[in-house]
């Protein structure tokens, strides 16, 4: 039953915070904050409870639809429970970030939390058809968040952004639709290991890395990314980065390679070959722009390269740090964008050249951002590191072309190019016109990012804390696809 | 002896306090780090004594390790390792990192932000310590890493200003191009070893040669960057931006030496290999010539020393390539001593003069006699003279290479040290004799002066220590090798002599433009720093940026431009269809449609006129997806 209530929790708040007055978002917000909350709460109960021998766990198993093997069917494991609570905790994060929501808050925070819906959903969904529909449920309220709360190119943006992951879902609906023909199930965990027949699996993988690597996204499918991202309110900034990019990965993880190990043995090289491009490509690009937003989401391009690269290597190094990639740039993206909408809020402009001394003016603001920069250009002790240096070893050690893992650690180098240039245009030097009369963060501010910083630490310093999740799956994972 | 953990983690902790408070907090509390750092300093001794008198390469006095990653049956650990060469090495890095503590309650107590600079320095210092009881290659790179951070913030210390602000995203990136190196000689050391921990790497694991040399240069590669070893040692004469006394704990002592510590732990790596070897001692040769030369036409008084230290740390890369363990590491230490020693006199010589350009110096001597005299004895341990501590410990690279039969590297190192001596006469002359430049000159305050006195102390009796330095670290100790010594004296002396002649006969105005005009290409090339921050300038920063750009445009153009493309062509498709539409199956639709249009006004108010086509296609694929149930069903 955990599950279900931690899944749907937010939709009755959604449908509660709908029928609130418009003009009382006081009520809504307090909702918000209530459910999403009680939500972490439960994931957190979950994640205590939780062991992390024990595989699939906390499993509930209704049928649903008997005639076609559909079933309501959750369960959580080591990996799937790490994006839970990610999920959980961005999510009310966001909601606090969006204390001072004044536009259609009613509506807003109703979208916040049928969001929470769909992202809780898809990493507990067990069934194939339960996991499409969370799937496209959360397409719906990012829409309408980027499409009525986002900036000036809101409607391009948000129709550019649905319609391109409706491409890629249909590709997976197409794949899902060919792996019940074959095996007769719509349950994921029922079908792993199946040993489907080879040329099947090619056809089945290309339809899934479409949906996915959309998602993810995977040069050179990324474009809808980066208007997203810009365009789109800080919260929805914070999820869409935080949360939405990591199903992408996820269904590689937790469908692909396991149901189809021959497969992904056979792409390996191909995705790879894209992961060590986006990495570096991402990079660029995100040392080319001016906009801080659009800086971010480029490096999110290559940041969930390492995750790709991470997936392609097929190695307990590389698919657990390809997790504990998601898992870290949930978090420091999210403070990236963050920080980014608190100095926006107050200097209403996110151009790099309008932007500068930061630190000097409001301290917690600077310091804070440099903080997160530096856990995104990947230093040890903070939780980047874990995951890029793991991908590394771990594409370095399988057959992976040796070439594009070097490529992939050039990107590292360029990732502390692009992030501290940054940060020597708009933290460090003498404050512009911009910054001269700002006030530093709100306690709400710090409060919000708090918990982002210790995590931040957490992982970066004991690794454990995550890989003791992630470890046991990924080692099942992996003697999959070395069977295969 | 489990207090050996508390070593690094007292400046740790210092860190943990200073960090999260208020600046106007921290700028009270920097007596938290000095105390931790002090602390430290007392149980590094202690440690050392207790390790004494070593003698047991390898093996281990104390070791302590946690695993803080599991990855199937890999676990990754940090440790904590004392042996011979982390027990010196901790007692250099407290003992130094005191000092300019100390003197930095001096030169730093005027300043806005004190205690963030006392944050970083305790952060530094836990994370070069972290590093010296290392006890894996991963727990090593993780705090060299940190290191790189504290090394930035600190250069770029007073980042209001554009030149600590550049020189200190310089410095970063510069290591971290050695850095790349580093972290795929460990991914190449994971995959064929299996593990970090120094115990199977460098003992238990049999290396074959080709991988041995893949790891060893790589591992050096992130040497020369920390190290600021040719062609990666740009950064280093920038990042003398940053305060005085961080350059001398950071910049001369302990980071940049962190380098050769790398190197002299990872040698059995090296040893496997050969080539490597030959290659670290070529690398370092032409480090120690050219750092040299370019310290002889460098007018800013911190430049001469950064370039001075790049010509050392060569002179210890030589010593670990030609496979002297003992004297490369030996000269670390001496020169970690000698070396802060005179960034610190350097600092009290800014204060008092007023400048860094050391032609705007002089006859500092008269007036600031404890400087004075503190700064001869570094610069002498720097020139080689007996017998200060850097001429027992060049003397031990020199005849590890004469025995070695590496004429011609010999030949290259009595060179520089020929070099070093002119530039450190050069140094010597210009700032205290000849007349005063500023009336305003005094002595520096106590607290900057005790710790010169003691560094100078060490400097100038450390060098007898030489054969139970040896010892201790479980080789063989001899007293230097007389004809060895006296010709490097003679090369020594002869450089002060020449260094005097153009520089210290005030009996005239020192005039080095016939000098110049005679070497006018080595000189303009010297003095544009050999060419290397041209070249990186242009073929690698602006090259760099412009292809950012043309990718940032083929990016809005092409990639994108394909996806708005097919996007037009599916708009101008969706237009076809929906005559179709209204044509045919109007009729049977209209009733939907009313309910539609009612939805799409309000949804219109939400400004996304365009929502239903899109819905409609994802009811399409659920369509879909119901048509394959009936299907099989059937």
């Amino acid at each position: 039953m955990l599950l279900s209530v931690i899944v749907f929790l937010p939709l009755a708040g959604a449908i509660l915070s709908a029928l609130v007055p418009k003009d009382r978002g006081d009520i809504a917000r307090m909702i918000a904050l209530v459910v999403t909350a009680v939500d972490l709460a439960l994931v957190l109960l979950v994640v205590l409870r939780f062991d992390v021998a024990g595989g699939m766990q906390f499993a509930e198993k209704v049928a649903w639809v008997p005639q076609y093997g559909i079933s309501y069917n959750l369960g959580v494991d080591g990996i799937s429970i790490t994006m839970l609570f990610l999920s959980a905790l961005l999510s009310l994060i966001a909601v606090v970030a969006s204390w001072k929501m004044e536009t259609k808050p009613t509506a807003y925070f109703a979208m916040l939390m049928l969001l929470e819906v769909g992202m809780n959903g898809v990493f507990v969904a067990l069934d194939f058809v339960l996991f499409y529909v969370f799937w496209e449920l959360v397409l719906v309220p990012m829409y309408f968040l980027i499409g009525t709360w986002g900036g000036p190119r809101r409607e391009y943006a948000s129709i550019k952004f649905f319609l391109y992951t409706l491409f890629g879902s249909v590709f997976m609906l197409v794949g899902i639709i060919a792996l019940y023909l074959q095996s007769g199930t719509f349950d994921i965990m029922a079908m792993s290991g199946l040993g489907l027949p080879a040329t099947f699996q090619w056809w089945v993988f290309a339809a899934f890395f479409l949906g996915f690597a959309v998602k993810v996204p995977v040069f050179p499918l990324h474009t809808w990314l980066p208007d997203a991202h810009v365009e789109a309110p800080t919260a929805a900034s914070v999820l869409l980065a935080g949360i939405m990019l990591k199903m992408g990965t996820y269904g590689f993880i937790r469908i692909a390679l396991p149901i189809l190990p021959n497969a992904a043995n056979q792409w390996a090289p191909f995705i790879a070959a894209l992961a060590a491009i986006s990495i570096v490509y991402g990079a660029a690009l995100a040392f080319a722009q001016t906009d801080l937003k659009k800086l971010v989401a480029y490096s999110s391009v290559s940041h969930m390269g390492f995750v790709m690269l991470g997936i392609a290597s097929g190695t307990a190094e590389g698919l657990n740090g390809a997790i504990a990639v998601m898992f870290s740039h949930g978090i420091v993206t999210g403070m990236l964008f963050l920080i980014v909408g608190m100095v926006y809020e107050r200097t209403h402009t996110r151009m790099i050249p309008d932007i500068s001394g930061l630190s000097t003016q409001v301290p917690v603001a600077g310091g804070l951002l440099a903080f997160a920069s530096f856990a995104s250009l990947g230093l040890p002790g903070l939780s980047g590191f874990v995951g890029e240096f793991l991908t590394l070893l771990g594409a370095w050690k399988s057959d992976v072309p040796a070439a594009w893992v070097v490529v992939a650690a050039v990107g590292v180098l360029l990732a502390a190019a692009y992030t501290l240039w940054m940060v020597q245009r708009v933290i460090l030097g003498t404050p512009s016109a911009t910054v001269v009369d700002i006030k530093d963060l709100s306690a709400r501010e710090v409060a919000v990012l708090v918990p982002l910083v210790v995590l931040t630490l957490v992982v970066g310093l004991y690794w454990n804390s995550i890989l003791r999740f992630t470890d046991p799956v990924v080692t099942d994972i992996v003697s999959l696809l070395a069977g295969a | 002896m489990s207090y050996v953990i508390a070593i690094p983690l007292l400046p740790a902790i210092a860190f943990a306090v200073l960090g999260p408070l208020s600046n106007r907090a921290r700028n009270k509390a920097v007596w938290v780090s000095v105390a931790a750092v002090a602390s430290a300093l007392v149980l590094s001794l202690i440690a050392f004594v207790q390790v004494w008198p070593g003698g047991h390469e390898g093996e281990a006095a104390y070791h302590a390790s946690v695993t803080f990653a599991s990855i199937g049956s890999v676990y990754l650990g940090v440790g904590v390792l004392l042996d011979s060469v982390s027990a010196v090495m901790l007692v250099v890095v407290t003992l130094v990192a005191t000092a300019v503590m100390v003197y930095s309650l001096g030169y730093m107590h005027r300043d806005a932000r004190i205690g963030w600079y006392y944050a970083v320095l305790s952060l530094f210092t836990a994370a070069m310590l972290m590093l010296v009881v290392s006890d894996n290659f991963l727990q090593l790179y993780m705090a060299w890493e940190v290191m790189g951070l504290c090394s930035y913030l600190l250069i770029g210390f007073w980042h209001e200003q554009v030149a600590p602000r550049k020189a200190s995203l310089k410095a970063f990136l510069t290591t971290r191009v050695g850095d790349v190196g580093f972290a795929i000689g460990l991914a190449v050391m994971y995959a064929t070893a299996g593990s970090f921990d120094f115990a199977v790497v460098l003992h238990d694991f049999q290396w074959a040669p080709a991988t041995a040399t893949a790891v060893a240069l790589l591992l050096l590669f992130g040497a020369m960057g920390k190290s600021a070893q040719v062609p990666l040692h740009v950064w280093l004469p920038d990042a003398m931006a940053g305060p005085t006394p961080a350059s001398a704990l950071i910049h001369a002592a302990t980071m940049v030496a962190a380098g050769v510590f790398l190197v002299a732990r990872a040698l059995p790596i090296f040893e496997a290999s050969g080539i490597a070897l030959t290659i670290t001692m070529v690398i370092g040769v032409v480090t120690a010539l050219l750092g040299g030369l370019l310290a002889a036409v460098q007018h800013d008084i911190k430049k001469v020393l950064a370039y001075s230290t790049i010509s050392q740390l060569g002179y210890m890369f030589v010593a670990l390539g030609a496979g002297g363990l003992v004297a490369g590491f030996y000269h670390l230490v001496t020169h970690a001593f000698f070396k802060s020693l005179l960034f610190l006199g350097a600092g009290v010589i800014i204060h008092a003069a007023h400048t860094q350009d050391m032609r705007e110096m002089g006859g500092l001597a008269k007036k600031m006699p404890v400087t004075t005299v503190t700064f001869t004895i570094g610069s002498l341990a720097l020139a080689g003279i007996f017998p200060f501590s850097g001429f027992w410990s060049k003397d031990e690279i020199l005849t590890v290479l004469w025995h070695g039969e590496h004429y011609i590297v010999f030949a290259l190192a009595l060179a520089a040290a020929f070099v070093t001596a002119v530039y450190v006469a050069r140094l010597w002359f210009r700032v205290f004799t000849g007349p005063e430049q500023t009336s305003e000159l005094k002595e520096a305050h106590i607290e900057m002066l005790v710790p010169m006195g003691v560094l100078a102390a060490i400097s100038a009796v450390i060098g007898f220590g030489s054969p139970y330095f040896a010892q201790f670290l479980g080789h063989e100790g001899q007293w230097p090798d007389a004809a060895i010594a006296l010709t490097s004296t003679a090369v020594a002396g002869l450089g002060l002599a020449l260094g005097w002649w153009v520089y210290g006969r005030r009996t005239r105005v020192i005039n080095t433009r016939p000098l110049k005009q005679r070497f006018a290409v080595v000189y303009d090339a010297l003095s544009l720093k050999l060419y290397f921050d041209l070249t990186y300038d242009y073929f690698i920063v602006k090259q760099f940026s412009r292809l950012a750009g043309a990718l940032a445009t083929f990016d809005r153009v092409v990639v994108d431009g394909i996806v708005n493309g097919a996007g037009a062509v599916w708009r101008a498709g969706a237009e076809v269809g929906s005559l179709l539409d209204i044509h045919v199956i109007d009729g049977a639709v209209n009733g939907t449609a009313t309910i539609v249009k009612a939805a799409g006004a309000r949804v219109r108010r939400l400004q996304v006129g365009r929502i239903q086509a899109y819905q409609g296609l994802m009811v399409g694929a659920l369509v879909l997806l119901m048509l394959w149930f009936v299907v099989k069903g059937a």
